[in-house]
């Protein structure tokens, strides 16, 4: 359940908007931010704060990119495999290797509930191909290395 | 009126329609999947190209999206353009799953047209197509969402058009999902327009999946009978059975659409139980030899103790060939009524109602949809009249006020504001609204009632819907005598009266008496009748003292009873007669607005198939003639109950009532739209003070049982498929009663009545009137008890209140 | 050196503070303009007009006229909307300038807002720039404490607030209309005008949507002048500087400020470093990935709106996008699909179900299985996606169109050989 403070704070804001719809992106990602991810109690605890039904939210939570409705690791990695980082050399070997190192492959989550892995469109920092985002941070320049050197720094953080 | 060319066709057209209608006006038919009249035109499927070859509008474009002007030129078989829709049609058939052999959508299929007609005809898309999981949507729609082409008509419908909320679009790019959010039954009554509007078969008519082809139904232009609204449909039958209804357009009544009672309202015509041969005492004969044998019986009573020892029931659920026929066998044999009405409430309402309304005075429901202000009056559309409250909230969309006066706490699909008025109180607020009089109501109310009244005086196209259900004539007079002033002010006022039942006012037209079952029966307790001939109308079901009832009818020496549906007095009757439901008689229904509108048989009659098969197919008993096929419509019964002979076809049988009755006098030149009848003015009403006694003090409370949409209407009721839409047992108190109680929603309200306990779920609200207990009639409370035969008032003492657990 | 404007005084790693901005000449621009009685607020779209400002989104529209479609008379309150969605692959000028100098970005959007008399001005910023959405939030509040934005700024009767929306992520809410439908929190479906937005956008009221670069333009063209803004290009019709993405196979991606109409030899050779160590130049997407492939022939074409249009191109956002001699541009055109047939918003049929469609017939001529016949049936579908409802698919058939213009051969190469030369070791 969300808290009461969250919730009589986000009345509170609801009621200086003009009409709910305005804020519902901003509420899902704040509930998802509560629950780790969008869950069914989430959607439905989301849909009673902003006076919509179920589906209404349904019909927004499904049609963006960083709204999971089904469960993710506490660390999302968001994989960008968009023509530049695609392009990289060694790029195919990267993913490989993210991969291995995590144990699973796109779109899965590692058993210790830690990681998941997903693949993103490009995120805007081609400057620094390959990219990943790890829940909202973004790491450039992406190589093996770096890599085990992230996913070992995140592990000692969780 | 712009003046434009398409496809060598000049045409003229109203302002402001998109090229796509103005090509429907001329003939010429653009392939369409997105756009639907009703509904607009969004541009999504991108189908209905043409080419602009001169002109404003230069090159391919869709046609739905671009408004008729003057000088276009318009070609709809350039190759470019063909081209294009022939890529469009080839890219909506990418993840169809070409199942149209098993597709109860196979042979209506707009996309298998469309696929024709576009000229895709070999496949060359050599990927994977994308599957989805169907959902359960309730019992009567079945979900196929592969097949979707995601033209998005049903999210738009469903939540623009009749504004619900549990279904809709989910997804991205080429996942895009239409559904709900979990499995489960549609919220909307509403809901069932999908399948009519679905292009392909992603919803198809569940109860009667597997049973045909379009092709082998026999389909006729009918009328819908479950309300007083008589919305157009078409009716689909089948081995004599009625397999499925839809809606049909009628530019006067519904539109396109009519709703889920109507819909599947039909099934009574093809139930088991029903009435399919003559009983006489207990014993099967045909139809025929049950009728000379009542008449038979009718006359010997006739001659021991006279003509008005004799006496007829019928109801507003017949046909008016049925009234008119009933009315007269009656006048011609001296035989008492026909009683068209359940109570003295009811009666004087209906009938009050249409003396007042006046073809000038009269709106259609397709007119309320360019309303500019509602004002409903003790009426609950969704529930008494649904597909009203569809045109209602059509011009809450474009931007109508609606104020509604009632006791009930209103749930409807559009922004409405409501004054919480009891029964009692309502005729002061109306009268209080008209002449801004407000010394008689509520100081509480002033400020409301006095923003209302300046909004309705604002506005130039007012209309005023008025319910017969629970107000009284005084209330029924004072809504026509709101609009006469409005109009005599010089606004476009009109009127919109919900009556209880599909022929309602077509009775009214006839009955210049007015008597009611209550009067019938203390004549039988008096022993002045000893004779009752009960013709499509069930007292059983709405007589509300029961044990009353019982003792009457022992008191009978013969109780006939004809009817096409089972109903419980039938259990009763001496002699049993069937009779001929709509499908298979066929008959004139007279709306609300006073619109007399004629529903063709869609077949023969007979038992079904299904029946007489024992659910084997096709049925190896071969015989002569159709069982069952004997029966007559109530109309030709009639004559021959009096021994006399009917007209001897419909066309004079039409004839015949234009002649014998001087307000039926055109009823022999029916249009596609209906005629509009009207009472002469010799026959108009003033208004009467009716309803019994008033609610005198604090601890009493009016009982008030109100219409839901699902579980009261007769025929309906008897869908299977319909039988989880009633509501539970339910009633709805004042918020501020409840205090006095120390009540909680929730929680069990036990009420002694005459007839023993009542048990019902306690509802509360803010917007139900204080002294007033709303109960919705639902098939398993027997309401009748407290219907309306006079104001039941229920004192605080018999009320009980049990804690929810 | 060509003259710096809008990343002038870049810091590395930090944004520019509100002293250092105002120092260099920040919310001059402001400041004269709500200040000086003689100045109309309509005067800045004629400036604006004058000045040849183009929009920096990727359309190319002139700044000034769109301002100068909202009525008069329309109704308050009116929004003022900077696009700052960026996920156009390729491009991330935006989030450059903003982590460069939110001021000016905060500068130009109150200037813009004036320009029209909106009092509401929006952020919409991707989800992935969520450092830039605080820095912005942190500087919207110096801002107002030094009172550049909120009620009667400059003692004048204008008022104008700043909010940052952070979109939950789709490339189609960068589109305008799809953009307005995001932020009234539905599907973010486009809008098909008219109404255009500026009349009736954001809940029906009059709405200006614009650019990032073409909000920091504005300070400038209002201190400097139009004349300035003009020369700033070294093209004929072009004006003001272009902030290039540059990427791919160069030796120093990144951002870099460049007169409008600088040729693109100018920008890998002189400014991003040349091509990498053994890479040669093969084709070059000159606005991200909805642009088409400049052929090696346009090497020293000028990167200008106009000079790239006439020779059947589009500048688009100015985000470079370099390919090599060794990258296979079948399969890149295919990253291209999976990207834009993964991210259409599903309303027409052209884009949600042609795309995909494209996609299929690129991966089976990358996979082998192409034919002769798959080659017009893919430009016949791109020259449909013209007809689609909005400008996301004709966009996402221009590199493929392209790709069969200019890399026919590549492309046959793959249908003859079975098989991607570039795998199978026939790459000369
Ligand atoms: C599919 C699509 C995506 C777009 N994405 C962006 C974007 O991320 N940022 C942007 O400024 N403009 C984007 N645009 C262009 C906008 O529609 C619009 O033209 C622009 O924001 C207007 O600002 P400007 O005139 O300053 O360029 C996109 C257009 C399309 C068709
Ligand atoms: S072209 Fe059509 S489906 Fe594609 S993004 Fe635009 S509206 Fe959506
Ligand atoms: S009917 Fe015109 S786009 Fe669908």
């Amino acid at each position: 359940m969300l808290p009461e403070t969250y919730k009589s704070e986000l009345k509170d804001r609801l009621q200086k908007v003009g009409n709910p719809r305005e804020m519902v992106v901003d509420v899902m990602l704040e509930v998802q931010e509560f629950y780790g991810w969008f869950s069914d109690e989430a959607l439905e605890q989301a849909a009673v704060l902003l006076g919509m039904s179920s589906l209404e939210i349904e019909e927004l939570a499904t049609f963006y990119n960083t709204i999971y409705r089904q469960p993710v690791g506490k660390f999302v990695i968001h994989v960008c495999d968009s023509v530049i980082c695609w392009m990289e050399n060694g790029y195919g070997e990267l993913i490989d290797h993210i991969g291995k190192k995590l144990g699973i492959g796109m779109g899965e989550t590692t058993p210790d509930g830690l990681f998941s892995l997903l693949p993103a469109c490009c995120i805007g920092y081609c400057d620094h191909a390959p990219a990943i985002m790890i829940n909202k941070t973004v790491y450039g320049d992406i190589a093996p290395a770096k890599m085990d050197e992230i996913i070992e720094t995140l592990r000692q953080e969780k | 009126m712009p003046k434009l060319i398409i496809d060598n066709r000049e045409i003229e057209v109203p302002e402001g329609i998109k090229v796509i209608e103005a090509a429907d006006r001329a003939g010429i038919y653009i392939p369409r999947f997105c756009y639907y009249a009703e509904l607009g035109a969004v541009g999504a499927c991108r189908i209905c190209a043409v080419k602009f070859v001169d002109g404003p509008v230069k090159g391919i474009e869709m046609s739905c999206m671009i408004n008729a002007q003057d000088g276009m030129v318009v070609s709809t078989t350039d190759p470019e353009a063909r081209d294009f829709r022939r890529h469009v049609i080839e890219w909506l058939m990418m993840n169809h799953p070409h199942d149209c052999p098993v597709c109860d959508e196979g042979g209506h299929c707009l996309l298998q047209d469309l696929t024709e007609s576009c000229d895709h005809g070999i496949r060359r898309y050599k990927g994977k197509k994308r599957t989805y999981v169907d959902q359960y949507l309730g019992p009567l729609i079945q979900h196929e969402e592969n097949r979707c082409i995601q033209c998005y008509r049903c999210s738009r419908y469903y939540q623009e058009f009749a504004g619900y909320k549990d279904l809709g679009v989910m997804g991205i790019a080429q996942r895009i999902y239409f559904g709900r959010y979990a499995a489960g039954v549609l919220e909307s009554p509403f809901s069932g327009n999908i399948i009519d509007l679905c292009p392909t078969g992603v919803y198809t008519d569940k109860p009667s999946r597997y049973t045909g082809r379009r092709w082998d139904y026999e389909r006729v232009p009918g009328i819908c009978i479950n309300c007083s609204l008589g919305c157009h449909i078409t009716v689909s039958a089948r081995y004599r059975e009625i397999v499925y209804l839809e809606g049909r357009y009628s530019g006067k009544v519904n539109g396109s659409f009519i709703c889920d009672r109507g819909r599947y309202g039909f099934f009574y015509a093809n139930l088991e139980e029903r009435p399919r041969q003559g009983r006489v005492r207990g014993e099967d004969v045909p139809s025929g030899r049950a009728i000379t044998m009542a008449a038979q019986r009718v006359k010997e009573v006739s001659e021991s103790h006279g003509a008005a020892a004799i006496a007829v029931i019928g109801s507003g659920r017949s046909s008016l060939e049925t009234i008119a026929a009933l009315t007269h066998v009656c006048k011609v044999q001296g035989w008492r009524g026909p009683v068209l009405f359940d109570s003295r409430v009811s009666s004087e309402s209906v009938r009050t109602a249409v003396s007042c309304i006046a073809q000038e005075l009269a709106v259609s429901m397709k007119e309320i949809e360019s309303a500019d202000f509602i004002l409903t009056v003790g009426a609950d559309p969704i529930n008494e009249a649904p597909m009203l409250a569809m045109a209602m909230r059509q011009a809450w969309r474009k931007g109508a006020g609606v104020a509604a006066i009632d006791c009930r706490s209103l749930d409807w699909p559009f922004q409405f504001e409501q004054v919480t008025a009891a029964p009692d109180d309502m005729a002061d607020f109306l009268a209080a609204l008209e002449n801004s009089e407000t010394t008689v109501i509520s100081d509480r109310f002033v400020a409301q009632i006095k923003s209302i009244a300046a909004k309705i005086r604002a506005c130039h196209r007012p209309v005023v819907v008025c319910g017969t259900e629970i107000t009284d004539s005084k209330i029924i007079y004072g809504a026509a005598g709101f609009v006469k002033a409005m109009r005599q002010a010089g606004q476009e006022a009109g009127l919109f009266y919900t009556l209880p039942a599909a022929n309602s006012y077509g009775a009214a037209l006839l009955d210049e008496i007015g008597e009611t079952a209550e009067d019938l029966i203390e004549r039988i307790e008096s022993g002045e009748i000893k004779a009752l001939v009960i013709v499509e109308s069930d007292l059983w079901d709405t007589f509300s003292d029961r044990q009353r009832l019982i003792q009457a009818l022992e008191q009978l020496e013969l109780l006939v009873v004809a009817d096409f549906m089972a109903t419980e007095i039938l259990h009763r009757a001496d002699i049993i007669i069937p009779t001929l439901s709509i499908f298979e008689a066929g008959g004139i229904y007279v709306n609300q607005e006073g619109r007399a509108q004629w529903s063709p048989p869609a077949y023969a009659g007979g038992t079904p198939i299904k029946i007489t098969g024992q659910g084997g197919h096709p049925p190896r008993i071969i015989r002569p003639d159709i069982p069952a096929g004997d029966i007559s419509p109530a109309w030709r019964m009639a004559w021959w109950l009096a021994d006399r002979q009917p007209p001897a076809s419909h066309d004079l049988l039409l004839d015949w009532m234009g002649k014998t009755f001087p307000v039926l006098e055109k009823a022999a030149n029916f249009t596609s739209e209906g005629i509009r009848l009207y009472l002469p003015e010799a026959r108009r009403k003033t208004a009467r003070e009716t309803g019994g006694r008033k609610i005198q003090s604090l601890g009493e409370y009016l009982l008030l049982p109100v219409a839901a949409v699902f579980g009261d209407e007769p025929m309906a009721q008897r869908s299977p498929c319909l039988e989880g839409y009633a509501k539970h047992p339910e009633m709805w108190m004042a918020a501020s009663d409840a205090r006095l109680f120390d009540a909680s929603d929730g929680d069990a309200a036990r009420l002694q009545l005459p007839y023993g306990p009542l048990e019902l779920t306690l509802r509360l609200s803010e917007r139900i009137a204080p002294g007033t207990l709303i109960v919705y009639r639902c098939p398993d409370l027997f309401w009748q008890q407290f219907a309306r035969s006079s104001r039941f008032i229920v004192p605080k003492d018999r009320i009980r209140i049990e804690k929810k657990a | 050196m060509y003259p710096q404007v809008l990343l002038k005084n870049r810091k590395k790693d930090r944004i520019l503070s509100l002293e250092e901005y105002r120092e260099m000449g920040g919310y001059k621009a402001l400041h004269d303009a709500l200040t000086d009685e003689s100045f109309h607020p309509r005067q800045i779209q004629e400036l604006l007009l004058d000045a040849g400002l183009l929009g920096r989104g990727g359309a190319a529209f002139p700044t000034g006229i769109k301002m100068k479609t909202v009525p008069d008379d329309a109704p308050h309150p009116r929004y003022l909307v900077c696009n700052a969605d960026e996920m156009e692959p390729g491009t991330f000028k935006d989030r450059v300038l903003i982590l460069t100098s939110p001021h000016q970005l905060i500068e130009g959007m109150i200037l813009a807002a004036y320009a029209i008399d909106a009092e509401i001005a929006i952020i919409f910023i991707r989800r992935e720039y969520e450092t830039a959405a605080r820095a912005l939030e942190q500087e919207i509040g110096r801002a107002r404490e030094a009172g550049y934005i909120g009620k009667n700024l400059f003692d004048s009767e204008f008022d104008c607030d700043i909010i940052v929306h952070r979109s939950a992520g789709r490339y189609i809410c960068g589109e305008g209309t799809a953009l307005l439908n995001a932020l009234e929190g539905k599907r973010a479906n486009p809008r098909k005008p008219p109404p255009y937005p500026t009349v009736k956008g954001l809940w029906q009221l009059p709405t200006e949507v614009q650019n990032v670069e073409t909000l920091c333009c504005i300070p400038h063209v209002l201190k400097n002048g139009v004349d300035w803004f003009k020369t700033l290009a070294v093209s004929k019709t072009g004006a003001g500087t272009k902030v290039f993405s540059v990427s791919g196979k160069v030796n120093r991606p990144g951002c870099y400020e460049l007169p409008m109409g600088v040729k693109l030899s100018e920008i890998i050779e002189d400014y991003a470093g040349g091509m990498l160590p053994g890479s040669r130049f093969k084709a070059c997407m000159p606005g991200g990935a909805s642009t088409q492939f400049l052929p090696e022939s346009m090497y020293h074409a000028r990167m200008d709106f106009d000079d790239l249009k006439n020779a059947g191109f589009r500048l688009g956002t100015g985000a470079v996008m370099v390919f090599d001699h060794k990258t296979c541009l079948v399969e890149a055109t295919a990253n291209l699909m999976v990207f834009f047939a993964r991210e259409s918003c599903g309303w027409c049929t052209p884009c949600r179900e042609g795309l995909p469609y494209i996609l299929d017939l690129l991966n089976r001529i990358e996979a082998g299985e192409g034919e002769v016949e798959f080659i017009p049936m893919i430009r016949q579908m791109c020259s449909h996606m013209n007809y689609s409802y909005c400008a996301f698919a004709p966009g996402a058939a221009a590199p493929v169109e392209s790709l069969l213009t200019y890399f026919e051969g590549e492309v046959m190469a793959h249908i003859e050989n079975r098989g991607c030369p570039f795998k199978i070791g026939k790459v000369n």
